[in-house]
C-alpha cells in the first residue's frame, strides 16, 4: 500500500508543515498537508501522474521538483499548467491531471485502497507502519 | 525565421537507432530531429531552437539545452565551447503576457524586438 | 523605480554571503530570490560539511543555512521571496516579478548569484515518472518529508549522488546499486564508504540504459560501458527499482549574467558557460558581480567565501570600506579558499583518473575507487588505520580531501591533520585515547572507528558512527557487516553514545570477537525496519 511520508527521520527533528486538509485530486476527496507543495501531496499518495503530454500523449510526473523543469504541471483550480512542486496545497484545492492543456480524469490510479477502494487520505497513510 | 541551408552534405542522412528518444521534454522534440537539423545545416543551437523550438517550451531549456548541444557537438565533430554561446534572453522564466504588459518594464519592447540575432 | 545600493540576485549561500558583507560594511542591500523559502539548497544538505573550521565544517548544511538567515536578518538585509529576476538590464536595471506583477529596481551594484541547474541524462524511457533528478529526491525527502520511492537507482557517484543516496537510506528508501559510466567513483571515497558497509553495490563503467515500466518506472537495465561510454551489447541487467535518481552533475546557471551583457567563457572544468571574473567575482561589466555555482560548479563552503568577497568588493567600490580594509578581508578569505580548494578533488582536478597516490605517497586504494570500499590490501598501509592495541581510533580516511575536524575534536590530541587540511589525519599513539566518541561525532565522512580489544573473553569493541533510525538499544542482537556490507560475524549493541556534540550522529558500540576488529565496520539489527 502507497506510504511515502516519513514518520521519524534521524537527522530532521520535523517537518515544517501547516494542518491537515482536504482536496480534490480528478475529482476525488484526498488528504495533504496545508502550506506543502501539491506535487509532496501528491507524491505521499502514490501519484506519480501529473500530465500527459500534448504530442505523445506520454505521462509525466516529477522530475525537478525545484520549479524549473515543468513536468510537474496539472490543472489546479481550473487554471492549466501550474507548476505543482512550486505551488502551496489549499484547503478545497481541486487539482487536476492535465492533459495537453486540458484536464483530464485518468484510469487506473494507483493511490486507491486496494481492499476498498477507496481513495488513500493522508491520514489513512500516516497511520500505517513503516 | 528560417534556418540558413547550409547543407554541402552528399551522404544521405544516417538514422541512429536511438533517434525516437525524446531530448527536448517540453517540446516533445528527438534527437533524430535534432540530428536531422543538424544535417540540413543547423550550426548552433539558436538555430536547432529556432527550427525545432527546442528550449522554447515552459522550461525555457533548463533541461535540455546541455543535452541539446552535446548532440550538435558530435554531430558536427566540434567542442561544445566551439558551438558558439548560447544567448541569455530576457525573460530567463516563464512569464504571463498579461503580466508582462502590465508591468510597462522599459526594455522588455527592445529585447523582444531584437528576436533575430 | 526603486534604487538599492546593492541589488544581489539569488538568497542561496554565495548571494546571502555576498548581501552579509555589503550590509556588515553598510549598504543598502536587498537579495531577490524565486523561491519562497530562502537559503538555496542548503536546506536539503542534511549532512556536515567538510572543510575547517573556518568553513564550518561538521556543521550541517542546514545549520549554516539557519546560521547565514539569521545574521543577513540581524544585518538588516531585505530578502524578496517569491521574486524572479526575469532580466538584468544596463544602467544596472532589473526586472523582477513578485505576485503576478514586474517592477524594475535599479542597483549601484548587482551580485548574481543564481545557482546552478541539474545536468540531465537521456535513455529509453527517461520521460517515465519515477525518473527524477538527485536534487528532486532532496526536496521531496530532505524538506517536505516524502519518500520519493521505495527502491531507487542513483545513476552517478560524484559527491552529489552519494550524498543523496546516503540520504535515501536515511529516509528510509533502499538503494540497491549506484551507477557511473566513469572508471572510477567521482565523489570522496568516505562518502562511497558509508554507503558500501551499508550494503550499497558500486558499479563502475556502468550506465542506465532503459527505465521499464508502463506509465511509471518499474525498473531499470544498467549496462557496462566501453571506454568511450557506450553501452556493451550483452552486459545489460535488470534491476527491481520504483525509482531513477539522476546525479550527472551541475551546470553553472548564468543566463542571467549574459543577459546583462557580461563577457561569457566556455570552461568545462567550471561546469559550462560562465562570465569571466576577476578575483574578487568581478564581470566585464562594471559593477556586476557574480559569485557561487553560476561562476563555476563547486561545493556550498566555496560560494560563501566567494560571495563575501564581492559584497565586501562592493563596499569598498562604493566607498564603505577602504582599499586597507577590503584587502585584510580578502586576505582571510582567499587563504579559506585556496584551502577548501585544494587535494585531490578540487574544481581542476575533475575528470582526473591518473592519480595514483596521495600527497603522501600511499597509493590510493583501488578498491575504494572501483567498488566504495577499503579491502584488505589497503591494511597496514595508512598509519590511521594501524591499530596498536587498547582503546584506539581508527580513521578509513584515505585521499587528501580538505577536511581537519578530527584533530580539533580529540581533546586528547591523539588525531593530527596539521597546517594543510588535506593532510591525511595521523594518529599520535603516544597519547592516550579514552573512548569519548567526540571524533566519531566530528567527521563529515564518518570514517572514525573506535577500537578496544580488552573486553575479555576474546572479545573487543568497534564504535562506529550510526545515523539512522530505529537507534538500536544495548543488547540488541544483530550482524556485523564488513567495509563491503557483507556479514562478518555476530555482534551484539554494548552502548550508543549520543551527546550535543556529537550533533545526531551517536555511536553504536557493538562486541564482535576480537579477530573481527579489523573487519566489523557496520551494525544490521537482527529486525531491521530500514534496509534488508
Amino acid at each position: 500500500m502507497i506510504n511515502n511520508r516519513i514518520k521519524e527521520h534521524p537527522i530532521i527533528a520535523g517537518f515544517d508543515k501547516g494542518p491537515e486538509v482536504k482536496f480534490t485530486y480528478d475529482g476525488r476527496e484526498a488528504a495533504g498537508f496545508e502550506g506543502e507543495p501539491i506535487a509532496a501531496a501528491l507524491r505521499a499518495l502514490g501519484v506519480m501522474t501529473h500530465r500527459y503530454t500534448v504530442g505523445s500523449g506520454e505521462p509525466r510526473g516529477i522530475f525537478c521538483a525545484i520549479g524549473r523543469c515543468t513536468d510537474c504541471v496539472m490543472v489546479v483550480d481550473g487554471v492549466p499548467n501550474v507548476r505543482t512542486c512550486m505551488t502551496p496545497l489549499r484547503a478545497g484545492m481541486d487539482v487536476r491531471t492535465q492533459a495537453g492543456l486540458a484536464a483530464k480524469t485518468p484510469t487506473p490510479f494507483e493511490g486507491l485502497d486496494p481492499e476498498t477502494g477507496a481513495f488513500l487520505s493522508a491520514e489513512a497513510v500516516s497511520d500505517e507502519a513503516i | 525565421m528560417s534556418v540558413m541551408i547550409r547543407r554541402k552534405n552528399d551522404s544521405p542522412f544516417a538514422p541512429q537507432p536511438d533517434d525516437g528518444m525524446t531530448v527536448c521534454r517540453c517540446e516533445e522534440v528527438t534527437k533524430g530531429e535534432i540530428r536531422r537539423a543538424v544535417y540540413d545545416g543547423a550550426r548552433t543551437f539558436g538555430e536547432v531552437k529556432r527550427r525545432l523550438r527546442t528550449g522554447m517550451g515552459l522550461c525555457q531549456g533548463q533541461t535540455c539545452q546541455r543535452l541539446v548541444l552535446a548532440i550538435i557537438s558530435r554531430e558536427l565533430g566540434k567542442s561544445v565551447g566551439d558551438l558558439g554561446k548560447v544567448t541569455g534572453r530576457m525573460p530567463v522564466r516563464p512569464v504571463l503576457m498579461e503580466e508582462l504588459s502590465r508591468s510597462g518594464v522599459e526594455g522588455m519592447e527592445s529585447e523582444g524586438a531584437e528576436h533575430h540575432e | 523605480m526603486k534604487r538599492y545600493e546593492v541589488i544581489v540576485i539569488g538568497a542561496g549561500p554565495a548571494g546571502l554571503s555576498a548581501a552579509c558583507a555589503a550590509a556588515e560594511a553598510g549598504l543598502e542591500t536587498v537579495v531577490f530570490d524565486e523561491n519562497a523559502r530562502p537559503g538555496g539548497q542548503l536546506f536539503k544538505q542534511i549532512h556536515k560539511f567538510f572543510g575547517s573550521r573556518e568553513h564550518q565544517a561538521r556543521v550541517r548544511g542546514v545549520r549554516i543555512g539557519e546560521n547565514l538567515l539569521k545574521r543577513a536578518d540581524e544585518l538588516g538585509v531585505k530578502t524578496v521571496l517569491g521574486a524572479t529576476v526575469l532580466g538584468v538590464y544596463e544602467q544596472k536595471e532589473v526586472a523582477v516579478r513578485t505576485e503576478g506583477e514586474v517592477r524594475s529596481y535599479r542597483g549601484d551594484a548587482i551580485v548574481i548569484a543564481t545557482g546552478a541547474s541539474e545536468n540531465m541524462l537521456t535513455f529509453d524511457g527517461w520521460t517515465l515518472p519515477g525518473v527524477i533528478g538527485a536534487g528532486a529526491a532532496q526536496t521531496l525527502m530532505n524538506m517536505h518529508g516524502v519518500r520519493p520511492g521505495a527502491r531507487v537507482l542513483m545513476v552517478g557517484s560524484g559527491n552529489v549522488g552519494l550524498v543523496v543516496s546516503f540520504q535515501l537510506l536515511q529516509a528510509g528508501c533502499e538503494v540497491p546499486i549506484v551507477v557511473d559510466a566513469a572508471p572510477r567513483i567521482g565523489g570522496y571515497g568516505v562518502h562511497a564508504s558509508k554507503l558500501a558497509r551499508a550494503g550499497v553495490e558500486f558499479r563502475t563503467s556502468h550506465t542506465v540504459v532503459k527505465a521499464i515500466g508502463a506509465g511509471r518506472v518499474e525498473g531499470a537495465v544498467i549496462a557496462e560501458v566501453d571506454g568511450s561510454f557506450a553501452p556493451i551489447p550483452g552486459t545489460e541487467e535488470t534491476i527491481d527499482v520504483d525509482t531513477i535518481c539522476i546525479a550527472v552533475g551541475l551546470s553553472p546557471m548564468s543566463q542571467l549574467a549574459d543577459n546583462a551583457g557580461c563577457e561569457m567563457e566556455y570552461d568545462s572544468a567550471k561546469g559550462g558557460y560562465v562570465p569571466t571574473l576577476n578575483d574578487e567575482g568581478l564581470s566585464s561589466v562594471p559593477g556586476i558581480y557574480c559569485a557561487g555555482d553560476m561562476a563555476g560548479i563547486e561545493e556550498a563552503s566555496s560560494a560563501m567565501i566567494q560571495g563575501s568577497i564581492a559584497g565586501a568588493a562592493i563596499a569598498r567600490d562604493l566607498g564603505y570600506l577602504t582599499p586597507d580594509e577590503f584587502g585584510e578581508r580578502a586576505e582571510r578569505w582567499r587563504r579559506s579558499l585556496d584551502g577548501i580548494r585544494s587535494g585531490m578533488f578540487a574544481p581542476g582536478m575533475k575528470g582526473r583518473t591518473d592519480i595514483t597516490n596521495t600527497d603522501e605517497g600511499y597509493p590510493l586504494s583501488a578498491s575504494l575507487l572501483a567498488r566504495g570500499f577499503l579491502d584488505g590490501a589497503d591494511d597496514g598501509i595508512f598509519p590511521s588505520m594501524i591499530y596498536s592495541g587498547g582503546m584506539r581510533p581508527i580513521i578509513e580516511c584515505t585521499q587528501n580531501i580538505p577536511c581537519d575536524p578530527c584533530q580539533d575534536a580529540c581533546p586528547r590530541g591523539c588525531i593530527v591533520v596539521g597546517e594543510d587540511i588535506t593532510d591525511l589525519p595521523r594518529l599520535d599513539i603516544g597519547k592516550k585515547c579514552t573512548g569519548c566518541a567526540l571524533c566519531v561525532g566530528a567527521c563529515s565522512g564518518q570514517a572514525i572507528f573506535l577500537i578496544d580489544d580488552s573486553l575479555g573473553d576474546g572479545y573487543g569493541t568497534v564504535g562506529l558512527p550510526y545515523e539512522f533510525l530505529p537507534l538500536p538499544s544495548p543488547g540488541d542482537p544483530g550482524k556485523a557487516l564488513g567495509r563491503d556490507g557483507e556479514v562478518v560475524c555476530d555482534a551484539s549493541v554494548v552502548e550508543v553514545r549520543d551527546s550535543k556534540a556529537m550533533d545526531k550522529t551517536p555511536m553504536l558500540v557493538m562486541k564482535v570477537p576480537v579477530s573481527a576488529l579489523g573487519r566489523a565496520r557496520f551494525f544490521r539489527p537482527a529486525e531491521n525496519k530500514n534496509y534488508a
